[in-house]
């Protein structure tokens, strides 16, 4: 396996008084598709919250070998961009500027024009839309322009935060195959997800937290295989894990 | 005569336009309206004046106004340091802010009060006449140039919030400041460059204020007023909406002042306002300065 781009070691994350991360080490191998899987507040969306610093943290990240910034903005301008969770696109704004807002770090108009058109050429559907207000895109399309705004900032590390939330299962495949497709691009690819399944078949590598802890870890394969794993998270509901009553984004 | 007065009414009305632009443009990245603004308007009133007499022969006035308006930017971003930003790391609740502004504004126009009294100063004449023909119809010559001052600034403000990289951040905080953070935008300097433009825009105004009326501690938070009126019939931080009301504020003060007189105007412009608000709460842009998802 390549290089680790990210090392988490003993980090926590607390809420006030309440921890919500208790001393999680991870590592995430560069140009992999890395999974954070596990239950409806686990605290996986935490984990990356604190990797792009928008939530304040303990212990050390080190990437690329050197200690990452805890100031979010920052975070972008060394390479590693989040797409939140419910896919915050910015409504009242067009298409087009979405996209140029993910560009935001990039200084060379060149490059800006490449990676838009690079956007267009993967989802046609955003260049048909490009002067319409984004706000009035269906969800699955606002996923794809989330994904494409973060990728607009050429980053060395995409964290995806539950791509696949509220959206219908075909289109769902399609956001997986694309995380693949991204992946195979070059770029990491850390994915918190609650379909675990449709993750662990996607992923190289996969962590299960429960709780705030790491309670597993080992290639999407092998996990899939694990009994434990299979009892828990793709269990006899395992294709009902998409349940509006609970993942209804706030 | 109509024509002259229509000429005057979007000359008021385009430096209402800058005042009520100043205060959206706050408001639609804040979400508070930002009182101090009056105050700001009056301090650069002062600092333009006593700027235009310092020096003999009088410096032209473009360059008074780009003085007054860095004085603006200055101003502006002091009191940001001293009442908004602690607020700001704190999290605190609107309300806060709003008390923070308007003690700010009761502030300056006080200080002002005590340094210079209450008295009005008139500001030095630029033309040598007052009026000029084309054909033959009159124009007051301060109206047009503040006419052509005001829409000139709103144009450049316009483009710049419009077509460029740092206007498209500062619409992308005033949507949400936490998913521009993802962007890689520092809201803080965005913040903080929100309040150099409001600042820039209450020094230019201050100026042309003063030009047209004249130099008095009140005069930026009478002005404000108006201002205030205009962006909430505009649509509370819209700032195209801003500028159209601004101006049919400043044509229907000055055909309402001419048919019926500077006492009852008032009267008529605030009791519309109130009809309007019932009517189309809103504001013309039709969106409240969309709340945050």
């Amino acid at each position: 396996m390549a290089d680790n781009i990210i090392e988490i070691r003993d980090m926590k994350v607390k809420y006030g008084v309440h921890e919500a991360v208790h001393g999680v080490c991870m590592d995430i191998a560069e140009g992999a598709i890395t999974a954070i899987i596990g239950s409806n507040g686990a605290g996986k969306t935490t984990i990356i919250n604190a990797l792009s610093g928008t939530v304040r943290r303990e212990g050390e990240i080190h990437y690329k070998g050197k200690p990452l910034t805890p100031k979010a903005h920052r975070v972008v301008h060394e390479g590693i961009v989040q797409v939140p969770e419910g896919r915050r696109i910015f409504p009242g704004l067009s298409v087009e500027e979405n996209l140029l807002l993910g560009a935001y770090t990039i200084r060379d108009r060149k490059l800006i024009e490449k990676l838009l058109k690079d956007q267009f050429r993967i989802f046609p559907r955003l260049e048909e839309r490009r002067k319409q207000d984004a706000g009035t895109l269906s969800g699955g399309e606002q996923q794809m322009l989330a994904i494409s705004r973060g990728l607009m900032s050429n980053p060395r590390v995409l964290m995806l935060d539950e791509p696949s939330l509220g959206l219908a299962p075909v289109i769902v495949d399609d956001v997986f195959k694309h995380i693949q497709r991204i992946r195979d691009e070059g770029v990491t690819v850390i994915l918190v997800e609650q379909n675990a399944k449709k993750s662990l078949c996607t992923c190289d590598y996969s962590y299960v937290i429960e709780n705030g802890r790491k309670v597993m870890e080992g290639k999407g394969q092998d996990l899939l295989r694990n009994d434990e794993v299979n009892r828990v998270y793709l269990g006899a509901d395992r294709d009902c894990q998409w349940d509006p009553m609970q993942d209804t984004p706030q | 005569m109509s024509i002259q007065l229509l000429i005057s009414g979007i000359s008021l009305g385009a430096v209402y336009a800058l005042v009520a632009v100043g205060f959206a443009v706050v408001f639609s990245v804040m979400k508070f309206s930002n009182f101090a603004h009056g105050g700001m308007i009056s301090a650069c009133a002062y600092a333009a004046f006593y700027f235009q007499r310092a020096f003999t022969p009088p410096p032209p006035i473009y360059i008074t106004i780009l003085f007054s308006a860095a004085f603006g930017v200055l101003l502006s971003l002091v009191i940001d340091t001293i009442a908004y930003r602690r607020l700001r790391t704190k999290q605190s609740p609107n309300i806060y802010y709003f008390l923070a502004s308007i003690t700010m504004s009761i502030l300056i126009v006080n200080f002002l009060t005590i340094f210079y009294g209450k008295n009005l100063y008139a500001f030095p004449p630029i033309f040598s006449s007052t009026t000029f023909h084309i054909g033959s119809i009159r124009f007051s010559s301060m109206d047009t140039l503040i006419l052509l001052i005001s829409l000139g600034i709103l144009a450049i403000l316009v483009f710049f919030i419009d077509k460029t990289r740092v206007g498209l951040a500062i619409r992308s905080v005033a949507i949400n400041p936490q998913v521009s953070k993802l962007m890689g935008i520092n809201p803080d300097v965005t913040i903080m460059t929100v309040f150099a433009i409001a600042g820039a825009l209450a020094g230019i105004s201050g100026v042309l204020l003063a030009m047209k009326l004249s130099v008095y501690p009140t005069l930026g938070s009478q002005m404000m007023i108006k201002g205030f009126v205009a962006s909430v019939i505009g649509g509370l931080g819209s700032l195209s909406g801003a500028i159209i009301a601004a101006i049919f504020l400043g044509i229907f003060e000055i055909f309402l002042t001419f048919y019926l007189g500077s006492l009852s105007t008032p009267i008529v412009l605030f009791g519309a306002m109130l009809v309007f608000l019932a009517v189309r709460p809103s504001g013309i842009a039709g969106r409240f300065a969309q709340e945050k998802v």
